[in-house]
Order: C-alpha cells, then sequence, then structure tokens
C-alpha cells in the first residue's frame, strides 16, 4: 500500500478526522496549477509509515469545481491508494452516491460512517452489519471530533478490497428487505 | 463496471431500504437554538448581541488587558531604555534604522526596527490576533457561522456576493492573508475577484483594528461604521459595473456541537504562527526600509511632490504624508506614527481612513498575485479610485460639518 486518500463531502467531518490519524507532521501544499490547498501528512500502520492525504471536499467524482477536480485527478493519480470514505451518518445516501463512485472505479474502500452522534439525534438507525455484507468493504460508525471509533477504523484498514460493483448488486437482490419497511415522518 | 446515475442511485435506494430505519424525530435543544439564531426575527437581534459580544471581548482583552496593561509599561519602561543603552555607541544612521529617535520615551515615537517594529509586532498585533482567532475559532466550531452567513445573505446578494461571504470578511478582521485564500468559496470568478478587491480595501486586519485602539479609541467606530458603508456602496457599483455571474447557492447549515478543546488549540496555533511568521517579518523589514527611505531623502521627495494632493484635496497636515506614503509597506505602524502629529480628531480620522483603504501589506499582495495578476491589476485600479473618491468624500464631509 502506497497512500491513503481521505475523501468525503465537505463538512462532513473530514478534517477532524485527518487530525486524528495523521500525526505530527502536517505539511500543508498548493495543488499544482491550482489555487487548491490540501494537507497531507503520515499515519503508522504495521511499523510502516504510510502517507495520508486529506482530498479535497467533493460531491461527486464529475466534478463541479476546482476542488472536485483536484479530487479527481488526486484519485486518478494514485491507482493504488486506498480510500478511507468518510459519510456524514446522518446523511448516508448522499455519501454512499461518492462512495460507489470509488468503488467502482476498483479502489480499495473502508467506510467512516461519521458524526454517528447526530445520526443517533436524529434517531436514524443504521444496520451496519447489513451495510457491510451488501458492500463487501469495512464500514465502522465513527465520531471523529471525539475520536470515537477511529482505533477501530484503522484496525479494519487492512481488510479493505476492490469490490465489483456487480457483486453489490447481487447482494442487494438476496437480502431482504426489514419486517418494517421503511416508517414515514408520522 | 461503472454505473450511470439513475443506476446508482437506484442501487443506493434498494441499499437504503434494506439497512436505514427513520425513528420519530424528537425536536432537541439544539434544534430550538438552531431555529431561533436563523429566523430573521430573533436570529438578527442574536446576531448583533454576538458581534458586539466580540467586539467588546476583543478591545478589552487585547487593548486593555494585554497592550496598556503589559506591553506598554514593559516596552516603554524596560525595553526602550535598555536598547537606546546598550545600542548607544553605534554610527547614527545605524541607530536610526534600528532604534530610531534617541529622545522618544515611548514605543510609538521611537519607530526603530528593533524598538516600535518590535513592539508594535508583540505588543500589539500579537494579542488582538491571538484574541481574535480564538473567538472566531470558537465561533465556527460551535457551528454560528454558517447561521450567520445566511442571516446576511439577502443584504450580501445586494452586492452580488451571497451569504458565505462573511467568512472572508470576518478572516480579514484577523489577516488578509487567510481571507484571499477563503475567497475560494465563492463560486465565479466575479465574485472572487469583488471579495478579494473589497476586504483588501475596506477591511481592516487585526494589526490595525489593534493600533486604532491604541491611537483612536474614541471614533474608532465611525471609522469602522465609514468602512463598512464602503464596502457596500463599492460593491454595489462594481457588482453592476462588471460582467459576470452571481449564483444562487445552498447552504448545509450543520447542526450546533460543543467545540473540541483539541480541534480549538489546533486550529489557534495554526492560524496564529502563520500570522506571526508572515506578519512580524514584513513588520520588521518594512521599518528598515522605511527608515532607509527618510534617511535617503525619498520620503521627503515623495513628500513635497504628493503634498498638494493630500493637504488639498484630504484636507490633513503635511506632516501626515510621510507617514502616508510610508504606509505603503507598514501600514499599521503609520498609524502609529501619525499619533505623534498634531491634529484635529477630524483629521486625524481622514488620515487613519486613508490608511485603512490603502493598499494591503505586501504578504497580502503576494496572495493576490498568487490568485492572477489580472485580478490584481483590476483591484489596484479600484483601490486608487477608491482612495481618491472615498478620502475626498470624508474631507467634503468635514467641510460641510464645519469642522475641517
Amino acid at each position: 500500500m502506497k497512500k491513503i486518500l481521505l475523501m468525503g463531502h465537505p463538512n462532513v467531518g473530514k478534517s477532524a478526522f485527518f487530525n486524528r490519524l495523521a500525526g505530527a507532521n502536517v505539511i500543508e501544499s498548493n495543488y499544482p496549477g491550482t489555487t487548491v490547498d490540501y494537507t497531507k501528512g503520515y499515519i503508522r500502520l504495521e511499523d510502516e509509515d504510510i502517507e495520508i492525504i486529506d482530498v479535497p471536499g467533493a460531491f461527486s467524482l464529475e466534478p463541479k469545481d476546482k476542488a472536485e477536480e483536484v479530487a479527481v485527478s488526486m484519485l486518478n493519480e494514485n491507482k493504488d491508494a486506498l480510500v478511507v470514505c468518510v459519510l456524514d451518518a446522518s446523511k448516508i445516501e448522499r455519501g454512499l452516491y461518492l462512495a460507489l463512485e470509488i468503488i467502482e472505479r476498483e479502489y480499495r474502500v473502508v467506510l467512516a460512517l461519521n458524526m454517528w452522534d447526530v445520526a443517533e439525534d436524529k434517531n436514524i438507525q443504521i444496520d451496519v452489519t447489513k451495510l457491510e455484507q451488501i458492500l463487501g468493504v469495512p464500514v465502522v460508525p465513527t465520531i471523529a471530533i471525539s475520536g470515537e471509533g477511529i482505533k477501530e477504523l484503522v484496525e479494519r484498514i487492512k481488510e479493505a478490497r476492490a469490490i465489483e460493483v456487480k457483486e453489490i448488486i447481487e447482494r442487494v437482490k438476496l437480502t431482504s428487505t426489514p419486517g418494517v419497511e421503511v416508517r414515514g415522518k408520522e | 463496471m461503472k454505473l450511470n446515475v439513475d443506476e446508482r442511485w437506484d442501487l443506493i435506494d434498494r441499499i437504503a431500504k434494506r439497512t436505514l430505519t427513520f425513528g420519530k424525530y424528537k425536536h432537541t435543544l439544539k434544534d430550538a437554538l438552531g431555529d431561533l439564531t436563523i429566523k430573521p426575527l430573533t436570529g438578527i437581534p442574536i446576531a448583533i448581541a454576538v458581534l458586539y459580544g466580540f467586539w467588546s471581548i476583543f478591545c478589552s482583552f487585547a487593548g486593555t488587558l494585554c497592550t496598556d496593561g503589559f506591553f506598554v509599561k514593559l516596552f516603554d519602561g524596560h525595553f526602550l531604555p535598555y536598547m537606546q543603552r546598550i545600542f548607544s555607541n553605534l554610527p547614527g544612521w545605524l541607530y536610526y534604522i534600528l532604534i530610531g529617535n534617541p529622545q522618544a520615551d515611548n514605543c510609538f515615537e521611537a519607530f526603530g526596527m528593533l524598538t516600535s517594529g518590535l513592539f508594535v509586532a508583540i505588543g500589539v498585533v500579537l494579542p488582538a490576533v491571538f484574541i481574535f482567532y480564538l473567538m472566531f475559532t470558537l465561533l465556527e466550531d460551535v457551528g454560528y457561522i454558517p447561521r450567520l452567513a445566511v442571516l446576511i445573505d439577502t443584504v450580501l446578494h445586494k452586492i452580488g456576493l451571497h451569504g458565505y461571504a462573511v467568512v472572508p470578511t470576518i478572516l480579514a478582521l484577523g489577516c488578509n492573508v487567510p481571507a484571499v485564500t477563503a475567497t475560494r468559496i465563492l463560486e465565479t470568478r466575479k465574485q472572487r475577484f469583488m471579495m478579494m478587491t473589497l476586504l483588501a480595501i475596506f477591511i481592516p486586519c487585526g494589526a490595525q483594528l489593534g493600533i486604532m485602539q491604541e491611537v483612536i479609541p474614541t471614533s474608532m467606530g465611525w471609522v469602522l461604521l465609514y468602512l463598512l458603508l464602503g464596502y457596500f456602496i463599492f460593491g454595489f457599483i462594481i457588482h453592476k459595473l462588471l460582467p459576470g455571474k452571481s449564483p444562487e447557492i445552498l447552504i448545509d447549515v450543520p447542526p450546533y456541537q460543543m467545540p473540541t478543546f483539541r480541534n480549538v488549540r489546533r486550529k489557534l496555533w495554526l492560524r496564529t504562527s502563520c500570522f506571526l511568521k508572515k506578519a512580524v517579518p514584513f513588520v520588521l523589514v518594512g521599518c528598515a526600509i522605511v527608515n532607509i527611505l527618510y534617511l535617503a531623502g525619498v520620503i521627503n521627495w515623495l513628500s513635497n511632490l504628493l503634498s498638494p494632493l493630500f493637504v488639498g484635496w484630504f484636507g490633513v497636515p503635511k506632516e501626515t504624508v510621510g507617514p502616508l506614503i510610508a504606509a505603503f509597506l507598514r501600514k499599521d505602524l503609520a498609524v502609529a506614527q501619525l499619533s505623534v502629529i498634531e491634529m484635529t480628531k477630524y483629521q486625524m480620522i481622514t488620515a487613519v481612513v486613508l490608511i485603512s483603504i490603502y493598499f494591503p501589506c505586501i504578504a497580502t499582495f503576494a496572495m493576490m498575485l498568487k490568485e492572477g495578476w489580472r485580478e490584481l491589476l483590476g483591484s489596484l485600479v479600484v483601490l486608487a479610485t477608491v482612495v481618491f473618491v472615498y478620502g475626498g468624500l470624508l474631507h467634503l464631509i468635514w467641510r460641510l460639518l464645519g469642522v475641517a
């Protein structure tokens, strides 16, 4: 493994996440030819220092602004990178769009369901085990600002592998919907 | 295999059906607070209260407690006499550059690189910048800034910007350098150009605020009001003159959150140290360059050349021309230099306003150049116009009031 890319929508706590993961040697750099800045640092994994990059926030891989363009080129330049995809757990569908796009490009992905406390406050229940089963990638609930779940996420990085999106479609067909369908707002 | 947009959303829909359940949503205290601070009826008074609180903490901490209560006593009572003593046998010109006026009994009047330069950087500017960034970081981490953005959105739309323009605007009150970077949150080139120009011209940075507080404490509010008015008036004019789009935006307002000590400490450190690295060398080098220019007679020559403009058009005394010219290089110190010149309160206000709308410091210049030289040139044209028109207007106001 050469690099870890930290990706996600803007304002999902990606930078808080990065601050937790990367140690002291954090460097802020400018992406050549643009006005977009990004930060990178190092994380120690199994006695090896691995570069970790806080990729500018992006809603999707079809770029709409400069920051997203940079996010896409960073992804393209690091074909062998592992992607930690940070989602807002209270708005999981939106985040899954980006996550699927990355999975489709056959990157190894770990999903962090960040802001888990906000999802709990909003009374949204997420079946993490089932989500993990369907997607076939490690899924970890986290609260980056207080540090909860970060350790588990780091431990599970090694389980990440590239997935064919076909497999996901197959698995969705196999798993049944829960007994209680989506309850409305009442 | 890659999916198209519809297939992907369809898949997400099916995944969500199998893994998500939405319980009944309970209205929490956070939501109640969120509503109160975002609805105009309650939100605007709260915003005013928050900004006023921000302001008074800034003044009492930076001005009264740190600068007057500690640094002025330290620098004037001990540091300045000490420096004057140990460097007393330096050759005259070097003494003038490093220590400044040998008769000076306070650091506002000495103007040496190692006396006034250090005093301004550490005694005046550092406390101002520190307390500013501490409060800004807290507001940001609590989640108040996006709410402020929503509240002020309508007003900023009138000048072709949108609510998020408050971020670079407020940041610029700390330091223009990160504020120029922050203009990137605006979408179009037009908006970024406008924002950069307006903040470089009309928003005084932490350094200037600190100094203003020392030099014109009673009329500072008026000066800021005048600058704020200029921000909107010239914003409106540029918006009308400049082609380009000002799109609408959708803002995601995050829930309120308890700031964590770790994050606040980290951001505060990053911001303050970045400011120190960029600002302190510029103040010291600026000080030295201006002293050299004085010694070489360049400032005097320029003063004589430009004094008809300054005296006739802006109505300030002839002696201020030197500091006003020097202000291109050391804006904050120039305000301090003005404090020792005899003039009326109104002339002083004009001079301070002129310095505030002048060129930003060299570091800001470099940042703006990085965003594009066309933008920088455009900003300079706007700047020249604003200095001429807005400075002259102030003189006119004084005349109409019969105080000039």
